[in-house]
């Protein structure tokens, strides 16, 4: 059952619960209750981080908040982060972690409002590149391959060569691919090299800018 | 009329040449008239597999310069009929040549035979180039190692831009006790990462440097497995249907389920 006020989604850095601010503080507080009382593990102990959109809580909502999150269920809120809905991908509600100073910053360019379509496979050699939006490539992209996007980078195959995103420094694209075993990922100026011989794991994943400003990796579930 | 295939790979030593003249001689051997034409100018090697050495008087070079008429710088086979070969010069370079020259030998060939396969010296320069000048096909050599797979992956995308179609598969020197230990990659993971259709493979076979050394294709030693393996590619390259046997230790049912996606 999807939660419309709230969600919890695990990422590589820990668990993230997603809040949608335009409801009051209590009906937030009763749509945590349900989702936390649904799930069969306690999570107390765990730390979380909480993702918003605008309009932002008050401090003291959020101070609120986190009070009653460690309260009532003994979680440790290891950091708010907020994102910017306008500049959302177009493709997914990607929720990105980052502070909210970079991702305005850079993001007041309408750069990955279209995509570009690549209906072949990228070979060695070979690059494709999408300066003014978002490219999608029907088919794998091998070592030696390359995709350049200002927007997001979507993949319906394995990638195996190399992918930039956010060239023009939009911190809030994604790459994402059916088998993701890249040599090479870069969103923005972030740069992601991952082990050499890695496997692919069986399911999509999607890259983009952690927390810490680091990229990080994860399996692709529904946003 | 014929059509020209280039036979290339992109790294040295994967058996271009080898196929080259095991093809040859198969297409000739099942009825096909054939040239084979060695574009490793500089390093020619066609001549000395095919066991023809002593008969080259012209090459192509003599051709391109028009030292001599194209007809009669052919040399003929010793074993089998209809089957001819176009030597390279040792004495040139190979950016001595231009594509335009190669295009109208080929061109010219592909009126009087079948066949024209013209064997591609390593890499991605000028010697590419101008083998691959005059091709309506290509058959993309590799051996189931990595930066063998990746260099025909690069090749692979540069014939696509000359619009050289079909551009199909022969994987050479696959060893199936090795696959089978997780020491080779496998058919399967070379289909699924270069994407091409796939002719035929060739077994590991030491006959090959045996027959390499003697001067005689392998093909003319009947029932060896690299020898049957050939015989097979030329047969499909015809047109006719052959299945693509699995070697012993896949099984039995994923070579079916192959078959019926690779050939339509
Ligand atoms: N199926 C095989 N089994 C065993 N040995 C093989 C096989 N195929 C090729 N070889 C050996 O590999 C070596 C290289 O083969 P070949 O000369 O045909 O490659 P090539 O691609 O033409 O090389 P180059 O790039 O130098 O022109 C030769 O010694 C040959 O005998
Ligand atoms: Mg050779």
């Amino acid at each position: 059952m999807e939660n419309s006020i709230v969600k919890l989604r695990g990422y590589k850095d820990g668990l993230h619960l997603i809040i949608n601010p335009k409801v009051s503080l209590p009906e937030i507080e009763t749509a945590i209750q349900e989702l936390l009382g649904e799930m069969n593990q306690p999570l107390a102990g765990t730390s979380i981080h909480i993702d918003m959109r605008p309009p932002i809580f008050t401090s003291e909502d959020l101070n609120n908040l986190e009070t009653h999150l460690t309260e009532k269920y003994n979680l440790v809120v290891s950091g708010v982060n907020v994102f910017d809905e306008e500049n959302e991908s177009p493709i997914l509600a990607a929720p990105a972690t980052h502070s909210i100073s970079q991702s305005l910053a850079a993001d007041n360019h309408p750069d990955f409002e279209h995509a570009h379509i690549v209906r072949q496979m990228i070979r060695s050699g070979q690059t494709t590149s999408c300066l003014t939006g978002s490219v999608i490539v029907y088919g794998d992209v091998n070592p030696g391959g390359e995709v350049v996007a200002a927007g997001d980078i979507i993949v319906l195959g394995a990638l195996r060569g190399s992918a930039h995103a956010g060239i023009n420094g939009r911190l809030t694209s994604v790459i994402i691919a059916m088998e993701l075993i890249p040599l090479q990922l870069q969103i923005g100026s972030y740069v992601n090299r991952p082990p050499i011989g890695e496997k692919p794991r069986g399911y999509p994943e999607i890259a983009r800018v952690g927390a810490e400003d680091i990229i990080i990796v994860e399996e692709f579930i529904k946003f | 009329m014929g059509k020209v295939i280039v036979i290339t790979s992109g790294k040295g030593g994967v058996g271009k040449t080898t196929s080259t003249a095991n093809l040859g001689t198969a297409l000739a051997m099942i009825g096909k008239t054939v040239v084979m034409v060695d574009a490793d100018v500089g390093l020619r090697n066609l001549d000395v597999v095919m066991g023809l050495e002593s008969r080259v008087v012209y090459t192509s070079m003599d051709v391109f310069e028009k030292r001599c008429e194209l007809y009669k710088a052919l040399v003929k086979d010793r074993r089998v009929e209809d089957l001819m070969l176009l030597a390279a010069s040792q004495r040139n370079r190979k950016d001595d040549i231009k594509p335009e020259q190669m295009q109208e030998v080929c061109e010219k060939l592909k009126q009087e035979y079948d066949f024209v396969l013209v064997d591609s010296p390593a890499g991605i320069e000028q010697g590419f180039r101008n083998a691959a000048a005059g091709a309506d096909e290509a058959i993309i050599i590799t051996t189931p190692d990595l930066s063998a797979i990746r260099d025909a992956d690069r090749i692979i995308g540069l014939l696509q831009n000359q619009e050289i179609q079909p551009i199909n598969l022969v994987l050479n020197r696959l060893s199936p006790a090795l696959v089978k230990k997780g020491n080779m990659i496998s058919k399967n993971d070379v289909l699924d990462f270069l994407n091409i259709d796939l002719l035929g493979v060739v077994p590991e076979d030491t006959g090959v440097i045996a027959s390499t050394n003697r001067g005689i294709p392998l093909v003319h030693n009947a029932g060896s497995q690299g020898a049957e393996a050939y015989m097979r590619i030329a047969r499909r390259m015809t047109g006719q249907r052959v299945p693509i046997p699995e070697m012993r230790e896949e099984n039995f049912f994923s070579h079916v389920a192959n078959w019926f996606s690779r050939n339509k």
